[in-house]
């Protein structure tokens, strides 16, 4: 677990780490030795002379006075770290998660990264500042009091000895049995997140169903799995706790009837079986907190290795001696891209020359968007290059390469802030007046006279108070503030009716003018104005030219287009294809 | 948001949830006093061995091993009841935990669906999940925890009192010095640090949402570098804070946990009894239940401090699933009325999802059985929320909307999903084999009924394509594009073979090939049902026996389409501005429509 921790911190914190963990060994090693004198006190008082128990008291106290400064430098020490881990964590996880590629954030992994990087990582942290020094003070204070019985009397000490491995055996045994079960666990409670989202975004249709009042069968397995699976867990973490109580208990009674039996029969003073009695009582509690502490810091470790997952995940690598591209012209040469054992684009070569206009077109599922996203070098290549201005895009800085490009996407994610502040994301420095002239050109004039707030208009969080035509009228008021040479477009109109449609196919028109822009497309119209056409499917292209010479053609292009020309008939078997 | 003042209502809402376990609720906590108070036996036994063997004289052997034995068993006692409490309490957490989640998921299963709109899902999934998951301390922790830092201290106390009330009062001195800190926490300025650590910790929260849900428009538009850096300011801002409350608070959290500590009440009770002892006002002997039982004193203090973080989260969590439980559902009528024919009334509907912002201004409309009704007019008008109301999403403020000439609202939900299904933008395919989601609404539908729905909504071929058929489970054998999910939804309105069919006809299919199915569709069935469509296309707006135009919340035009066309009036205009936008992929074809596009 502390390797885990060090290797997800980072070096430089090793050794503060192991500082504090050391100053709390040492403050419970204090602790437990200073128990030592509490056998001198009890033999005086219980014996003839108690007076002479003042200057062993004495001594006690000293012996708590050094325990207290240790243990109040050993807190603040903890504190320090427990502040710096947290700083470190959070620096270490921002630079990686901006290094990132862009197609690594999937749908999926969006929430479960959010969810680690704010409650997640202070999580793992606290549990280390609450939890560390509880439990290097439950294993090491009972130790040093077993040393001290061991001084006073072999036989007792001895006898306490035992508990040693039998409890080290316990605990290693039960966080690996239970290590298990929390991962099952872990899975269940996801795979129950995931239907309760299922069935509140599906409430419509479910509805429709009359399924308000049945019970949801999906969901309710899932819930009952969450259940069981927590029976499980809790079943199977009984045997440790209870042998670790048993071992505790046992040792107890052995020394309550071995300390009985010599100082009845054997040579030990009475006043030294009472006291290693109560020291062993003393020893008791911490070594029955283990079981409690020993859960929560198991929690923290499947935290941990969320965080070591993340932080050990490549970003895509940075040409040592980048290029700038001198040209904006566009070619894939022989490209092969893989995700997830499946290929998406299959030995595909194409090239735009600059100032053109290329337009994909395919079925759905052909990876269309794909293309994009390898251009914006959202992913690297598995085999071939994709080039900007001539340059392979892994030698160029991602930095350069990004300023080069704009990019409107299909779902546009806007920040929670005004509508001036999400256009003037395209270039932060621009003046007023051309982020005035960048959000008229997209026609973003009209929703914002409809606001009542205007250009100071909240957009909520992931701009969820617009609808789909207005932000998307954002997004291209954005990508024509920045400026940029190149223009790639998703699909944008699909998502669109015909009033926001007109609406934002005129900003498009003016973002697009002497530009080298791809497109994803499935209208008609957006095609037809284009230079060329590649019609795309399985990841390769099956047909390239212009729109005229492809319908021409009578292909697959020309096919993809009939079909929704073709008038309906009232007999759906009649219609022929 | 319940503060700490709502404390009460969380314990009668707990009280509420658990009535049902009271049963187990109880076996926990009785379990758990036996087994604490047996605990104290080898304890006492150690007490009373140390009695024996220091009175002077010959030692009772007898007595001692007697003293020995129920000590032994004392312990027996203790693991066998605290272990079954525990179990059963985790078990009993289980339960309740699964008793909330299903409450949880009926009553959202209840809720008018324009509930939803106002909160994020993920918010919502929070609730039946994590939340439900914090009462976890409640009901499988909390009982043992007071017990332990409560029964047995004060049982302790009382034996102890009996011992000797002037040792007893002095091995209280290390509570009452801690209590007496408890304060100095408490001052102006602690609490005010502590409340600017929970805004900072919420501030920290909301930016890594935005820098990880924004992130590929970060990249694309800001430079990674910058990216960033409200992140990380955010970040520093929270260790900032959290420093200065620690510094705050860490000294009296020291002192505090010092004068708790094992040591330090042990020196306490040592002083006291040496000083006694010296003095010949105590036997040495009753010291010894002093040293064994006195630490346990401080539990209570110590229990606070800990626990208390959780219990106020737990509180919180508390609070919000009681909040979801308490929003009132759609009233479903008592006596349900059943409807005569399918035809389709609004009366004067009014409707808005906020108080003073009416989006349907005063809605007349009938819907005649076997026609298909389009719903035309710019973004904002409020065709979504109108056909939304015939589902019963939401219930008008003012008039009514009848279906057979009986108010939805005395309709029952079965009688009205029979009748009204519907086909929105939003497709939503759930992780379950690809013939359960074509049959969601029908849970009992052949197999036979399934495919012919599949085939009608062209998504047959796609399905025996994918590696189990029909028996494909989405999402995990077969991965649908946006233009087939589509297609499932289709299918999905199809097999219900309800009546009365809304439509919200997709805007834009992901592909022609869906656009053909629902084209074909809406052709097939064309005669049969009550058709309200919210139309783009501009075959679907020709082939409708009426065209209703929308705008602002108002019916402006009413009437055929090619008589809407030839007045001359609002439809005209507004077809004629964005005529253009459309007719495009039609020109561009080859294939003007002539004048007959309209009949």
């Amino acid at each position: 677990m502390i390797r885990t921790l060090l290797r997800v911190l980072g070096r430089e914190y090793a050794q503060p780490l192991r500082r504090t963990v050391a100053l709390m060994t040492m403050t419970a090693v204090a602790e437990g030795l200073s128990y030592a004198l509490v056998v001198p006190v009890l033999r005086e008082l219980f014996g003839n002379t108690p007076e002479n128990a003042w200057p062993w008291l004495i001594g006690f106290g000293g012996a708590i006075a050094v325990y207290a400064a240790l243990r109040y430098i050993s807190d603040l020490s903890g504190f320090h770290i427990g502040t710096a881990l947290l700083r470190g964590m959070y620096h270490r996880l921002g630079d990686h998660l901006a290094r990132l590629p862009v197609g690594w954030y999937s749908t999926s992994r969006l929430g479960e990264v959010s969810v680690l990087a704010s409650r997640g990582v202070l999580d793992a942290m606290s549990v280390i500042a609450h939890l560390l020094a509880p439990f290097v003070s439950a294993c090491v204070t009972p130790l040093t009091i077993v040393g001290v019985m061991l001084v006073f009397d072999w036989q007792m000490g001895l006898a306490a000895l035992v508990a040693v491995p039998i409890v080290a055996a316990i605990q290693i045994s039960t966080g690996r049995s239970m290590a298990a079960e929390d991962a099952e666990r872990e899975e269940r409670d996801h795979e129950a997140t995931g239907r309760v989202i299922e069935f509140l975004q599906a409430q419509p249709v479910l509805r429709a169903g009359g399924r308000t009042t049945e019970r949801f069968r999906l969901l309710d397995d899932s819930l009952q799995e969450v259940e069981r699976a927590s029976r499980r867990s809790t079943l199977s973490a009984l045997p440790g706790a209870v042998g670790l109580t048993l071992t505790v208990q046992a040792v107890f009674t052995a020394l309550l009837v071995l300390g009985t039996y010599l100082a009845l029969y054997g040579d030990l003073g009475v006043a030294e079986t009472l006291t290693i009695l109560v020291l062993a009582a003393r020893c008791a509690d911490p070594l029955l907190s283990l079981t409690d502490i020993g859960g929560k810091l198991r929690g923290a470790r499947s935290v941990l290795a969320r965080l070591d997952t993340v932080l050990s995940t490549e970003p895509l690598p940075e040409a040592a001696e980048p290029i700038r591209p001198l040209r904006h012209d566009l070619e894939f040469d022989s490209v092969v891209f893989r995700h997830d054992d499946r290929t998406v684009i299959d030995n595909a070569s194409l090239s735009v020359p600059q100032g053109q206009r290329l337009a994909v077109v395919g079925p759905s599922g052909a990876g269309k968007s794909t293309l994009l996203q390898l251009l914006a070098r959202f992913y690297d290549v598995d085999a071939g290059t994709v080039r900007v201005g001539g340059v392979d895009v892994r030698d160029i800085d991602p930095e350069v390469l990004m300023a080069r490009i704009a990019i409107v996407f299909q779902n546009v994610y806007l920040f929670d802030g005004t509508i001036e502040e999400n256009v003037r994301l395209g270039r932060p420095d621009a003046t007023d007046a051309e982020v005035r002239a960048a959000a008229t050109a997209a026609r973003l004039d009209e929703v914002t006279e409809r606001l009542p707030d205007g250009w100071a208009a909240n957009v909520g969080e992931g701009g969820a108070l617009l609808s789909g035509g207005e932000r998307q009228r954002v997004s291209i008021a954005r990508a024509l503030l920045k400026n940029a040479p190149i223009v790639l477009l998703d699909e944008v109109t699909s998502a669109l009716d015909p009033v926001n449609e007109a609406a934002v196919h005129e900003g498009i028109e003016r973002l697009m003018a002497g530009r080298t822009v791809v497109t994803v497309a499935h209208r008609m119209r957006t095609v037809q104005r284009a230079d060329r056409v590649v019609f795309l499917d399985g990841g390769r292209v099956v047909e390239e030219g212009s729109h005229e010479e492809l319908l021409r053609r009578g292909g697959r292009y020309a096919d993809f287009w009939n079909i929704s020309m073709v008038p309906v008939s009232r007999e759906p078997e009649s219609t022929g294809q | 948001m319940p503060s700490s003042g709502a404390g009460s209502a969380v314990q009668q809402s707990m009280g509420r949830l658990l009535r049902p376990h009271v049963r187990s609720f109880a076996a926990v906590v009785i379990l758990q006093v036996i087994g604490a108070l047996a605990g104290l036996a080898p304890l006492l036994a150690v007490v009373e061995l140390g009695r024996t063997l220091l009175e002077s004289g010959p030692v009772d052997r007898d007595r001692v091993w007697t003293v020995v034995i129920v000590g032994a068993v004392g312990l027996l006692v203790r693991l066998v009841f605290t272990a079954a409490s525990s179990a059963i309490g985790h078990i009993l957490d289980g339960k309740v935990q699964l008793t909330l989640r299903r409450q949880l998921a009926a009553q959202l299963g209840r809720v008018p669906i324009g509930w939803f709109s106002r909160r994020r899902t993920g918010e919502l999934a929070k609730v039946v999940g994590e939340d439900v998951s914090a009462v976890h301390p409640f009901i499988a922790h909390t009982p043992g925890e007071l017990v332990s830092a409560f029964v047995v201290p004060l049982a302790s106390l009382v034996y102890l009192f009996t011992v000797d009330w002037r040792l007893t009062l002095i091995t209280l001195t290390p509570v009452v010095l801690a209590v007496a800190l408890v304060p100095l926490m408490m001052t102006p300025a602690r609490v005010r640090e502590q409340e600017e650590f929970d805004g900072a910790m919420g501030r920290i929260s909301s930016s890594v949402v935005e820098f990880v849900q924004g992130i590929s428009v970060v990249k694309a538009f800001g430079g990674s570098k910058r990216a960033h850096r409200k992140f990380l300011t955010a970040a520093d801002d929270f260790v900032d804070t959290f420093n200065r409350w620690v510094h705050g608070i860490s000294r009296i959290a020291a002192g505090m946990q010092l004068v708790l500590s094992p040591p330090f009440v042990l020196l306490v009770v040592l002083i006291g009894g040496a000083a006694l002892i010296t003095g010949g006002d105590l036997a040495p002997a009753d010291l010894l239940p002093f040293l064994l039982l006195g630490l346990g004193l401080t539990a209570p203090v110590a229990a606070l401090g800990h626990g208390f973080d959780e219990m106020q989260a737990a509180g919180r969590a508390v609070g919000r699933i009681t909040d979801v439980l308490a929003v009132e559902p759609l009233p479903e009528p008592s006596h349900p009325v059943a409807p005569q024919g399918y035809r389709v009334e609004l009366r004067d509907v009014r409707f808005g999802y906020e108080e003073d912002r009416e989006v349907l201004r005063g809605i007349d409309l009938v819907l005649e059985p076997g026609t298909v009704t389009a719903i035309v007019g710019p973004s904002g008008s409020g065709k979504s929320t109108l056909v939304q109301l015939l589902p019963r999403f939401f219930d008008p403020i003012h008039g009514s909307v009848v279906l057979g000439g009986v108010d939805l609202r005395e309709l029952g939900s079965r009688e009205l999903y029979r009748s009204v299904a519907f086909v929105f933008q939003d497709v939503r395919l759930l992780r379950a084999s690809v013939a359960d989601n074509i049959a969601l609404a029908v849970p009992h539908a052949d197999r036979e009924d399934v495919v012919r729905a599949a085939r009608l909504a062209n998504i047959h071929d796609r399905i025996l394509e994918s590696p189990r058929g029909y028996d494909s489970v989405i999402g995990e054998d077969v991965g649908l594009s946006g233009g087939e999910a589509q297609r499932i939804a289709l299918a999905r309105a199809l097999l219900a073979d309800a009546p009365v069919l809304v439509l919200d006809e997709a805007t834009a299919f992901a592909d022609p090939q869906t656009e053909q199915a629902v084209r074909r569709a809406l052709a097939t069935l064309e005669g049969e049902r009550t058709i309200l469509v919210i139309a783009h296309r501009l075959e679907t707006i020709a082939d409708a026996d009426t065209v209703v135009m929308l705008e602002e919340g108002r019916i402006v035009e009413q009437g055929r389409p090619a008589e809407l066309l030839a007045r001359g009036g609002r439809f005209a205009a507004f077809r004629q501005s964005h005529h253009s936008a459309v007719a495009d992929d039609v020109e561009a074809h080859g294939r003007v429509l002539q004048g007959d596009e309209f009949r």
